[in-house]
């Protein structure tokens, strides 16, 4: 069988290949979408169900579209789920579901595509897969003895069934934060392993969403916006090395922007901390069947472990290109990365993530429109 | 599970002062107190030693001492030794937790769920409470239908119920219900400051659940002609019996709009919005507790249609919050 040919082909039918999407279909460009699962906004259908947006509905919507009126402030996973299957009707995207991209290829001026139900050629190949298609699962000494269940923070859904267990989180990004406040919700006995040093911000400042400051304090000079943002936090968390959690000599900007690491933001998880609802743990150095062992000599019973140790975006994977840097991720946004091969929702600034994305799709849109 | 067995609140946070307060939950008599840290902490209000009210003691250097004999009890309820001649003494207690302004406490060893209130992105307007000399049942029933807010309110609700459109919808651990109908007059002066007016389309809509019995309403008020979202308020009620005869009533109430909105407009708006909230909740207890016949059984009263959720209640009231086998 033949190759389908398009202009341009998006992959996946996340916020950001719908984004990109409705900015051609306004511009009048002809695409297709490939999406693996069977239903658009997929990521966002199978994170935990407490999710919420960290950043504000007012700057956080895409093109064209801004969130239902109704929506607070800090819209939950369903809410975001619900718009982004809208969004999709609105500007009648429909993918190709269950197209599972399993290479892709430059091919002379063109992009070859080959998917679980049919290979494409195209002129361009925008991908719009995320940052958070693969989760990174470390290995600990000892794991494989361990008496109960360890899962990727991508399988869970809810603490309820941990309820009157002990259970270990590992990691101390956003996730994990939030799924230590979701176990002791669901009742259960929460731990979080902060392996190392980590910045801790709240995510308003006197109901001001922190994502609107940062927009201030992107304007500023770097260093600046670091000393302003770790005051910040120190105004609001004096006791947090006594809690057992370190800040990193790096400022929380500097931190996002050189490392792509963005600071815990704070929902709750602290006040839990200081009150004994949740136990700060070290690094880990072995398990064993009943529980872990950790660097300061504490061993802690346990009776699961949930690794909210973040993803990998899994491009090195499939797609044939020079484009990528060390960590797999690419280096170039709303401009060719390759020739015909964009880039779009692979950053997650201090701003937000899902703003991001919708200044990335117009300027990818534009510089298509030009180009046809 | 038991009465007591759910994470409940007891006290508003700012009622807890240096002394301890002596509470009542479901029966129970407690002691809540702040030991070195700030932390709150719970116990039973006994003394293991002679068996006195430990609330009538103090709290010296994080721990609660007894004012009979001077033992002293830490927060987790071990025996400080000495003074205390017995090492084995030990308080009952309490897990004790401050969220959302409110102290919380369960028993400890009791797996039980965290009441979830959803005010991600809401903000603070007013938490108070209200010993109601009713039974728990009737001040939730007063407060899961609107077919009395025509008569018993002032402000909050609906003029005429006729013109109300109810729908109530129930799963296995809750009742949700939702009302829509034209607001009841509005005076022209409290227009702005509640950002409301006659006539516009008023949402009354909640959920309620079972472990503990609470309740997340959203007061939602749209333009009458054009649709446009005026005011969303977020309130979570708890219904915490202090015995058979009386409820504890925690009123919460979070809004949308930013106290900063309306150059600053809004945060007098919110002063009126916390006080008119206290105001109507009056006028709800006024009722209640003058009602005839306290019993809690519905059988053998004509119910009306506005009183589907009653029932609904009345069963995970027992099945849920009280752990009995359904009858």
């Amino acid at each position: 069988m033949s190759p389908s040919r398009v202009d341009n082909l998006v992959v996946g039918a996340g916020p950001a290949g719908l984004a990109v999407a409705a900015c051609l279909r306004r511009r009048g460009a002809s695409f297709e979408v490939l999406e693996r699962a069977a239903e658009v906004g997929s990521s966002w259908r199978t994170h935990y169900e407490r999710l919420h947006l960290h950043t504000a509905a007012s700057h956080s919507h895409l093109p064209y579209r801004e969130f239902p009126d109704i929506y607070p402030t800090y819209p939950s996973r369903q809410q975001i789920v619900d718009y982004l299957a809208d969004y999709a009707r609105e500007f009648d995207v429909r993918p190709h579901f269950g197209a599972t991209v399993q290479r892709a290829s430059p091919v002379g001026d063109t992009w070859r595509v080959e998917t679980a139900r049919g290979d494409w050629t195209a002129k361009r190949l925008i991908v719009a897969t995320g940052y958070n298609g693969h989760p990174m699962v470390p290995e600990f000494d000892g794991q494989a003895g361990f008496a109960g269940p360890i899962v990727h923070s991508k399988a869970y859904f809810s603490g309820r069934e941990f309820a009157g267990k002990r259970v270990m989180v590992v990691g101390s990004g956003n996730s994990g934060a939030e799924i230590a406040v979701d176990l002791f919700e669901c009742g259960a006995t929460p731990f979080i392993c902060i392996r190392g040093p980590v910045h801790v911000n709240a995510r308003d400042f006197m109901g001001i969403p922190a994502q609107v400051l940062s927009l201030r304090l992107s304007k500023l000079p770097r260093w600046v916006a670091d000393r302003i943002g770790v005051a910040a936090s120190k105004m609001r968390y004096p006791d947090l090395e006594a809690l057992g959690i370190r800040r990193p000599s790096k400022g929380p900007i500097s931190m996002i922007v050189e490392d792509g690491r963005i600071p815990m933001i704070d929902i709750g998880t602290i006040d839990l901390i200081r009150q004994g609802a949740l136990t700060v743990v070290p690094g880990i150095t072995s398990f064993d069947r009943e529980g872990a062992h950790f660097v300061d000599g504490r061993y802690v019973e346990l009776d699961a472990v949930v690794l909210a140790t973040g993803y990998r975006s899994g491009l090195g994977d499939w797609l044939e290109t020079d484009a990528l840097d060390d960590h797999g991720l690419p280096r170039v946004f709303g401009a060719p990365a390759a020739p015909g091969l964009f880039f779009i929702g692979f950053r997650n600034p201090p701003t937000g993530a899902l703003r991001d994305i919708g200044q990335e799709a117009q300027a990818l849109a534009d510089h298509i429109a030009k180009a046809n | 599970m038991a009465e007591i067995d759910h994470w409940q609140p007891v006290l508003r946070t700012n009622e807890l002062r240096a002394a301890p307060a002596a509470v009542k939950l479901a029966g129970r008599e407690l002691v809540v107190f702040r030991d070195g840290d700030g932390r709150v902490r719970a116990l039973d209000d006994v003394c293991p030693h002679r068996g006195m009210r430990l609330s009538l003691g103090h709290v010296e250097a994080g721990n609660i001492v007894c004012p009979y004999h001077g033992w002293a009890f830490r927060g987790d309820g071990t025996a400080v030794v000495p003074p205390a001649r017995n090492k084995h003494a030990c308080a009952g207690r309490w897990d004790a937790i401050e969220r959302h302004d409110l102290v919380f406490v369960k028993p400890s060893g009791v797996t039980a769920p965290f009441p979830r209130l959803e005010l991600d992105g809401f903000h603070h307007v007013s938490t108070f409470r209200r010993e109601i000399d009713a039974p728990v049942e009737l001040v939730l029933d007063n407060f899961i239908e609107v077919e009395h807010t025509p008569g018993t309110h002032a402000f909050l609700g609906y003029a005429n119920t006729d013109d109300v459109v109810t729908t109530v919808r129930a799963t296995d651990d809750h009742v949700w219900v939702r009302n829509v109908g034209p607001q009841k007059p509005v005076p022209r002066l409290l227009r702005p400051l509640a950002n409301v007016s006659t006539g516009d389309e008023f949402t009354d809509e909640w959920t309620t659940w079972f472990s503990p019995v609470y309740t997340v309403y959203d007061h939602i008020w749209r333009d009458g002609s054009t649709g446009a979202l005026k005011e969303h308020l977020r309130s979570p009620v708890f219904f915490v019996p202090i015995d058979e005869h009386r409820t504890n009533l925690f009123v919460a109430v979070y809004a949308r709009r930013s106290p900063y909105g309306r150059l600053g407009f809004n945060m007098l708006s919110y002063a009126a919005v916390g006080l008119l909230s206290r105001f109507e909740v009056e006028l709800d207890v006024e009722m209640v507790e003058n009602i005839a016949d306290k019993s809690t059984s519905l059988a053998g009263r004509k119910l009306g249609h506005f009183d589907t959720a009653l029932g609904k209640a009345r069963e995970r009231i027992e099945r849920i919050y009280r752990g009995q086998q359904p009858r």
